[in-house]
């Protein structure tokens, strides 16, 4: 399968899954904050399967990816964000994406702990 | 010869009067005749219906409000994976000897939800993925569904988010799982339109969007370019549909 391809879905899934941490945190309905929990662990679940199929589990990907996947991840999430925020979606931490991308992808073995 | 013993104390049946004798099996199953309500089911295959007749009088041991199947046991054929079993009870209850009993019995896996009244009925007029299920669906008793949908954007938005992955994972991802992301956003835009929500006007809608069968969604055969396309458009409106009143969320 394309390496590409599989980098695409799995920076789609650490995506949805920091938006939708951040967005647990603003939300004031215990509901839905389950939810969000709820999708958390879904995104994370299918995210761990494909870093598996883009480069051994057991080592970092090579520095010139994992830059680039952090960067993307964290432009995407703040770009989702920053919609919600610019239509009134209030208590939204934007400070907190690069704390919650770097822990996903460390957890992951994208970038070295 | 086979004989009957009866009690010599008996009430209204004297000696020498002519009787009839039936095993108490079939004279209870006279006297209590199965009738389901049917929403949106056209046809149900015989054995679907005995086996929601079991169910029925396995969920009945713990008194429920009302009892309702719903999900892909009530599509035709045999293709389902599970049965989805709703049971309406406003005591919380444990629900695993319930379930591990169907699943002895039916030998099918079995997936519970309890709700209490007053949730269920509040996700009927919330929540519209819910009410999709719903739409379809076989009960113990009659239902309503008249109800006032109560738009609350920031649920909307968190069901949205979810069908946002589609596109960047269409070479992964199954022709059943496209047409599940396809629904759920479709019946968020009909939601928020306050158009009618079934299964059959969600699926119309996807039809005539996307220009393609939901047969051929589900076996996987798109044209990833044009489907990504209206999808990624129609996602976008979606989204700015609810984004605009999010506001009203509190």
């Amino acid at each position: 399968m394309n390496r590409n391809r599989l980098l695409a879905a799995f920076i789609s899934h650490i995506t949805n899954m920091v938006v939708h941490q951040i967005l647990e945190k603003a939300i004031d309905s215990p509901e839905i904050a389950q939810s969000y929990k709820n999708e958390i662990k879904n995104s994370l679940t299918i995210a761990k399967s494909y870093r598996g199929r883009i480069h051994p589990l057991d080592n970092a990907l090579p520095s010139h990816d994992n830059r680039e996947v952090r960067d993307k991840i964290i432009r995407e999430v703040r770009t989702k964000l920053g919609r919600r925020m610019a239509k009134g979606y209030d208590n939204i931490d934007i400070s907190l994406i690069e704390d919650f991308v770097d822990k996903a992808l460390k957890d992951m073995k994208v970038i070295e702990d | 010869m086979d004989q009957i013993y009866l009690p010599k104390n008996r009430i209204g049946l004297p000696i020498g009067q002519y009787v009839t004798i039936l095993p108490l099996e079939v004279q209870l199953k006279q006297k209590s005749v199965f009738k389901p309500y049917f929403y949106n089911v056209r046809r149900l295959e015989p054995l679907k219906i005995e086996l929601i007749e079991k169910i029925f009088n396995i969920v009945e041991q713990i008194k429920p409000e009302n009892i309702i199947i719903t999900g892909s046991f009530l599509e035709k054929g045999f293709r389902f994976n599970d049965i989805d079993i709703l049971i309406i009870k406003n005591d919380k209850i444990d629900y695993k000897k319930i379930q591990d009993k169907i699943e002895d019995i039916t030998g099918i896996k079995t997936h519970i939800i309890g709700l209490s009244s007053d949730t269920f009925f509040s996700g009927l007029s919330i929540d519209p993925l819910y009410r999709l299920m719903i739409s379809k669906c076989v009960s113990k008793k009659r239902l309503t569904f008249k109800l006032k949908r109560n738009l609350n954007y920031k649920l909307l938005d968190y069901q949205l988010l979810k069908s946002d992955v589609l596109p960047d994972n269409f070479d992964f991802l199954t022709g059943d799982e496209k047409y599940y992301l396809t629904r759920s956003m479709i019946a968020i835009l009909l939601f928020v339109q306050n158009k009618k929500l079934t299964k059959k006007t969600v699926d119309a809608a996807i039809e005539s969007t996307f220009k393609i069968s939901v047969k051929d969604i589900k076996e996987n055969f798109i044209d990833k370019k044009g489907f990504n396309k209206i999808y990624k458009e129609i996602y976008n409106n979606v989204s700015e549909l609810i984004l605009e009143r999010i506001h009203e969320s509190k």
